[in-house]
């Protein structure tokens, strides 16, 4: 149980609140790469931190994060055309380069110097990885760009998706690092799911529904262990790690690919699930790119053309009733991912954890929640750097191993929870 | 109908973008620099004007005066020189050409059509300068056509209005 402030400091990332501060000092997720693949295409509308920009790319290849209303009138530039050298605005021709300084007021005189005293908001938007990247905070603590290993090996070995869930960011966050609920409701895609099924691990998830739970610092989070019992003498260890302030990792399935999510807030009541799979050592096989863009594995179906899942709470996720009777499905809804979001958009839009019972079984949970507190805390009231923004704590890995009982899994797994290219995940 | 088309209005979609509940997440940064504004009376009357104007709060605007009774004469249609005149500032005389080297907009305000040489030579300077101008004349119908007919060569934006407060408004909509 949290008090309500708290709640509210955890759940607030809008300008000015302590959370949202926190998610300035580092580089996010926005858009997929692919959304703005071509110099001189469309503009794209973004929204994240509670702030509403305009994504584009110009002629010369250079991308633009700007205010997405124009300093004129307030018309948004979403429908303005991409030309050379910035995006012109369709209501009045005001146009703007990537930075989001105005480069032209057609109703001023030829040679004017009004625009240059007309500056939209803008924000650095990279490509690392499939994936753009925004910093939103203050330029002079920019970080260096992000290096997880999902974006940093060679493209045929990764694949990253993006879905659109309707609440909070932290519940749909908490649901990454809560590794208990994955044999009750994920225990139909143990058995069926074609980018997780046949792994021994399944088995250890599905015989032992009571595992025990640890909970250990590390430089740039937590890692969040969950034991189950393997063959005598041995547990099945599942290693989560969690970077501040919003990546999560799942442990690997045989010989599947890894994968694992960015929870970005879109607003108080919405975020982006930036969702990846992607292999140390080997390219992704067509028929895991298959199952991966048919919704499969972590990743979902859509509604044709947009982010919104086929599965949304306009249609009760699709429940099936037959399927849940079967046990098929343990809640109904199909997929992983869809089964995730389904649960966590029920809570509410945010929701009040005020009125939880916890358990601690929901240790993980609840260290971060302390953590992330901390650390908007130590930032506003001391400028202190967050854990996260460091590069060095991205170079990690989840892991699924089985060790003897005696053995500490921080011990054993030093050096599998380091991301050290050419090196294969440790997975079972 | 589908439960899906029942809820059209998607992240990404205008239904959705253009709500009210949406607006309250547009980023909130006022304009940085203000315009550089010259608001120069043409005549006597528009100087009764622009002297109920320097009381109020601007961003900078310098507020000057021509008179065309104690100007020295001024050749506007000379060899494509520019010609430059004498304005009445707060601080004394000064020349138009030192007052424009930093301003991107210049309002010329009348009520009669004595200062048209003036306007010429404003016009003319702002042109050569990229300098923004904007005419009000303010007076009743055809007792103000000849200071319409003397401005509208050199004013970008011309308003004839019997309401002398729009010199004002407009002065405040466009951050002088």
């Amino acid at each position: 149980m949290l008090r309500q402030e708290i709640n509210e400091l955890l759940t607030q990332t809008g300008p000015g609140t302590p959370m949202g501060e926190l998610f300035r000092q580092y580089w996010i997720p926005v858009l997929l790469a692919d959304e703005l693949d071509e110099p001189g295409g469309p503009p794209v509308r973004v929204k994240v931190l509670s702030e509403r920009m305009i994504a584009f790319r110009d002629n010369d290849g250079q991308y633009g994060l700007i205010d997405e209303f124009c300093a004129h009138r307030g018309a948004s530039l979403w429908f303005g055309n991409n030309e050379v050298g910035g995006l012109r605005c369709a209501y009045h021709g005001w146009k703007y380069d990537v930075t989001g300084q105005c480069v032209e007021v057609p109703s001023e005189p030829d040679n004017s110097t009004f625009c240059s005293k007309v500056k939209l908001t803008g924000y650095p938007l990279i490509k690392v990885g499939d994936v753009l990247w925004a910093h939103l905070g203050d330029p002079a603590t920019r970080p260096d760009p992000p290096e997880f290993e999902w974006l940093t090996v060679p493209s045929d070995q990764t694949y990253t998706s993006k879905r659109w869930q309707e609440c909070n960011w932290l519940q749909a966050l908490e649901g990454g690092i809560d590794s208990s609920h994955v044999s009750w409701l994920h225990s139909g895609g143990l058995r069926n799911d074609p980018l997780f099924k046949g792994s021994k691990g399944n088995e250890y998830n599905l015989n032992d529904m009571r595992p025990f739970f640890e909970v250990v610092d590390s430089d740039g989070g937590l890692y969040v262990a969950v034991r189950r019992n393997a063959e005598e003498g041995n547990y099945y260890w599942r290693i989560t790690p969690w970077v501040l302030p919003a990546f999560t990792m799942v442990p690997p399935r045989g010989d599947h690919p890894v994968h694992g999510h960015f929870w970005v807030p879109i607003d108080d009541e919405n975020c982006w699930v930036f969702t990846f799979d992607y292999l140390p050592t080997r390219p992704l096989t067509e028929g895991e790119l298959t199952a991966m863009r048919e919704g499969h594995g972590v990743h979902n179906e859509y509604v044709p053309g947009t982010f919104r899942p086929l599965q949304n709470k306009d249609n009760d996720y699709m429940m099936n009733r037959d399927a849940q009777r079967r046990g098929d499905t343990f809640s109904g809804v199909k997929g992983i991912a869809m089964q995730d979001a389904s649960l966590q958009e029920s809570m509410g839009p945010i929701v009040d954890r005020t009125k939880e019972r916890l358990v601690s079984a929901d240790s993980g949970i609840i260290k971060a929640r302390r953590k992330l507190v901390q650390a908007a805390q130590d930032l506003r009231d001391h400028g202190t750097t967050p854990p996260g923004v460091d590069t060095k704590h991205h170079r990690i890995r989840s892991v699924s191993i089985v060790l003897p009982k005696e053995e500490s899994f921080l011990e054993s797994c030093r050096d599998a929870l380091v991301a050290t290219p050419g090196v294969r995940q440790t997975t079972v | 109908m589908t439960a899906m088309t029942t809820r059209p209005t998607l992240l990404n979609s205008c239904a959705f973008a253009a709500t009210a509940a949406e607006a309250r997440f547009r980023i909130n940064a006022k304009p940085q620099t203000p315009r550089s504004t010259r608001v120069v009376a043409l005549d006597a009357g528009a100087a009764a004007v622009v002297r109920e104007l320097v009381d109020h709060t601007w961003m900078g605007t310098r507020f000057l005066t021509f008179d065309a009774s104690t100007a020295p004469p001024v050749d506007v249609a000379a060899d494509g020189r520019l010609a430059d005149i004498v304005l009445l500032s707060a601080e004394g005389p000064v020349q138009l050409s030192d007052e424009l080297i930093d301003a991107d907009f210049t309002m010329m305000i009348a009520t009669a059509n004595d200062g048209a040489v003036a306007a010429t030579v404003i016009g003319r300077a702002c042109v050569l300068r990229g300098i923004m101008t904007a005419g009000v004349v303010v007076g009743e119908g055809h007792q103000v056509d000849a200071a319409v007919n003397a401005l509208r060569p050199h004013a970008r934006v011309l308003l004839v209005t019997n309401d002398r407060n729009d010199v004002a408004g407009i002065m405040s909509a466009v951050g002088a």
